[in-house]
């Protein structure tokens, strides 16, 4: 084997899903980049972003790291064979929600289903995002009962003041490889 | 490589990026110099992997396995987003073929970069302008419905009401709430229902003070047919609108005293009757009471029932007025440039450091709701990215600036300050339909204030309806 196939072992492709305007970009580039901004610039098509994620524990106790390359889908509108083609071969997938709007919580609009029968198999994590504007406490409810049904995890974030990002996708890099 | 060269002239001039593989995924040619697709100074030297130049076709490995074998079509990658060398965004279709080899040349992989820069543009256009709309309106309906960023802070005293929210919203005891005008109680009475209650339940709101005595008892505990001459109908009042939910009465100090007795029978009981019925019911409702008078000294003054006092007063909290908040009435004004800039689609984005200086020398008399005026007006005047100290009018500081007072002109006849209150303390029933504590709201002032200048000026209420 070469070098270069080496490397894919520890590449993981993972695909962030949600309805538009939730804060998809905005947490990948948080995480990524250490950036935010407040304007918004509606994605289209796929940005792809690499981040490798250090001295990860494996099940043996030896290091181990993780190359996560990240894609930051567009809001689908409707799903064609194109964006069929861009679920394959995802180790996982964060689904992105907005606190402040309800609406986002709809799990058909985002083709949760679709992306897992693409790749069986594939973690999920399910994240209500914009915390910052919710003064009062976020309101988990609904957020929990979508992760039990999927039993899978799920964060409370803030892309605009960073909060719980990192630990979200260092929780999702050490499951992918787990 | 002949097919390659001639392939690399038509591909530049299409604007097209391309790389050809070797079985082993290692790149063997590309026109990447000649085009700004990928750097060329990252691929020059060594062995170059495939993963390296398309990082993109990490997951692809199985489908990238059938191509060489001739098993499948082309693989296409539509809409991927890079940026150019001067930052702008550039859409490119990504299309993944075979070579097929023959007997002594093995098959290798063909990578072709399309740029749809131009058509994709567009699309994202369209789809910005209709999203952004969509954003921006459950974003505002999410303010106003939950004001969840107004109180907003770090300082001990919005921190302590915070505290306070999230406690009492654990029990369904009455709260009261005191505070100057302007503070935020009607907002805190929302963050509280909010935090125990999520869905659709009622949050019920009345203003003690805006609605007429005669009316009052009806509008809360409902009436039956025939009850009085105009009830034609029977019909619910506010505490069963409100069952299950939230009962909101502000300026509670102006309940009339036959109004309190009942309202103390209900917070004791949770019974109540409409007004001509003899039937009583019962209701679940959180009732939080609202006051910016001195409820003892409306006891000693025989306007207000000591025993309600006593009931209402167990869970009680006083909101500071914002000139106790010290560096939080930046992060306020700033809160509400970020709304208003949504609702004026007009980009302002913040304040000077002489702005600042200002609004923290203020006194704010009007507390929360006269920043949000005063923020407002700048925000239709400025002309600049952030609002500057001349463009926030502020009245009585002491510190008022220059600009500000010359753009007031004063007729060469003279005008008397005295006449001027009078005509704006008329307008302003006119513009609320004779509603005081509306009024008062207006003119930054509590309602205690505004009634003591009507008193002062000799206006009356039913004269000016
Ligand atoms: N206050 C706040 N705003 C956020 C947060 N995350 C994102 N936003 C804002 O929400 C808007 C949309 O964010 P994006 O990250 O572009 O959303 P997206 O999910 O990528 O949207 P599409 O690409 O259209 O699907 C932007 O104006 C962001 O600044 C957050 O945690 N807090
Ligand atoms: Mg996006």
């Amino acid at each position: 084997m070469s070098a270069a196939s080496e490397a894919i072992i520890y590449s993981k492709k993972i695909c962030m899903l949600g309805t538009f305007g939730v804060g998809k970009t905005s947490l990948v580039r948080r995480f990524v980049h250490r950036l935010f901004d407040d304007t918004y610039l509606s994605t289209i098509g796929v940005q792809i972003y690499k981040k490798e994620i250090a001295d990860l524990n494996s099940a043996k106790g030896r290091p181990l790291g993780v190359n996560l390359v990240i894609w930051d889908l567009a809001n689908i509108e409707s799903l064609t064979p194109a964006t069929r083609t861009h679920f394959n071969g995802a180790s996982a997938a964060i689904v992105v929600f907005d606190l402040t709007r309800p609406e986002t919580f709809d799990l058909k609009q985002i083709h949760l289903r679709t992306f897992l029968e693409v790749n069986p198999g594939a973690q999920v994590i399910f994240v209500g995002n914009k915390t910052d504007l919710m003064a009062e406490g976020p309101d988990e409810k609904a957020l929990v009962a979508i992760a039990g049904e999927y039993d899978a995890h799920h964060f409370l974030t803030s892309a605009k003041d960073g909060s719980n990002v990192d630990e979200m996708f260092q929780a999702l890099a050490a499951n992918v490889i787990s | 490589m002949t097919e390659a060269t001639t392939i690399d002239q038509i591909l530049k001039a299409q604007r097209l990026g391309f790389a050809v593989f070797d079985r082993e995924h290692t790149l063997l040619d590309s026109n990447f110099k000649y085009s700004d697709f990928r750097q060329a100074s990252d691929l020059a030297r060594g062995k170059v992997g495939l993963w390296q130049v398309f990082p993109e076709l990490i997951g692809y490995e199985q489908t990238i396995a059938e191509l060489l074998a001739g098993a499948r079509k082309p693989l296409v990658l539509e809409k991927l987003n890079q940026l150019d060398r001067t930052d702008r965004l550039q859409y490119y279709n990504l299309r993944v073929l075979a070579l097929a080899g023959g007997t002594r040349s093995p098959a290798r992989l063909l990578c072709l970069a399309e740029d749809v820069t131009e058509q994709t543009a567009l699309e994202q256009e369209a789809r910005q302008q209709r999203y952004e709309v969509q954003l921006l309106q459950s974003q505002l309906l999410n303010q106003s419905q939950f004001l969840s960023g107004a109180l907003l802070g770090q300082s001990a005293k919005i921190q302590a009401v915070r505290e306070f929210v999230g406690k009492v919203a654990q029990y369904n005891t009455s709260v009261l709430l005191q505070g100057e005008s302007g503070t935020g109680k009607s907002l805190v009475a929302r963050l509280i229902h909010r935090a125990r209650h999520e869905g659709a339940r009622p949050f019920v709101e009345i203003n003690c003070a805006a609605i007429p005595e005669t009316l009052l008892e009806s509008e809360l505990f409902g009436h039956e047919k025939g009850a009085f001459t105009n009830a034609l109908a029977s019909k619910k009042g506010l505490l069963e609108e409100a069952d299950n939910g939230t009962l909101f009465l502000d300026e509670i100090g102006e309940l009339p005293l036959s109004l309190q007795a009942k309202l103390l029978t209900f917070l004791e009981t949770r019974r109540f009757r409409r007004v001509g019925s003899t039937r009583e019911q019962s209701v679940d409702v959180r009732v939080v009471v609202a006051t910016n008078k001195d409820l003892k000294k409306a006891i000693a003054a025989g306007e207000f029932r000591e025993d309600l006092y006593y009931r209402i007063n167990v869970v009680a909290l006083t909101l500071p007025p914002i000139r106790e908040l010290d560096d939080d009435i930046i992060q306020l004004a700033e809160h509400f440039i970020s709304i208003l800039q949504i609702d004026m689609k007009k980009a302002v984005h913040g304040l000077t450091a002489e702005a600042k200086r200002k609004l923290l020398s203020h006194s704010w008399p009007g507390n929360v709701r006269e920043l949000r005026n005063i923020i407002e007006r700048a925000m239709i005047f400025t002309t600049e990215p952030r609002i500057t100290a001349a463009e926030l009018w502020l009245p009585d500081t002491g510190v008022q600036d220059d600009q500000a007072s010359d753009a007031l002109h004063i007729p060469a006849g003279g005008l008397s300050l005295e006449e001027l209150e009078k005509k704006y303390l008329i307008a302003s029933l006119r513009q609320t339909g004779g509603n005081q504590s509306r009024s008062a709201e207006l003119l930054a002032m509590s309602l205690d204030t505004f009634r003591y200048r009507l008193k002062k000026h000799g206006i009356s209420i039913q004269a000016i309806h």
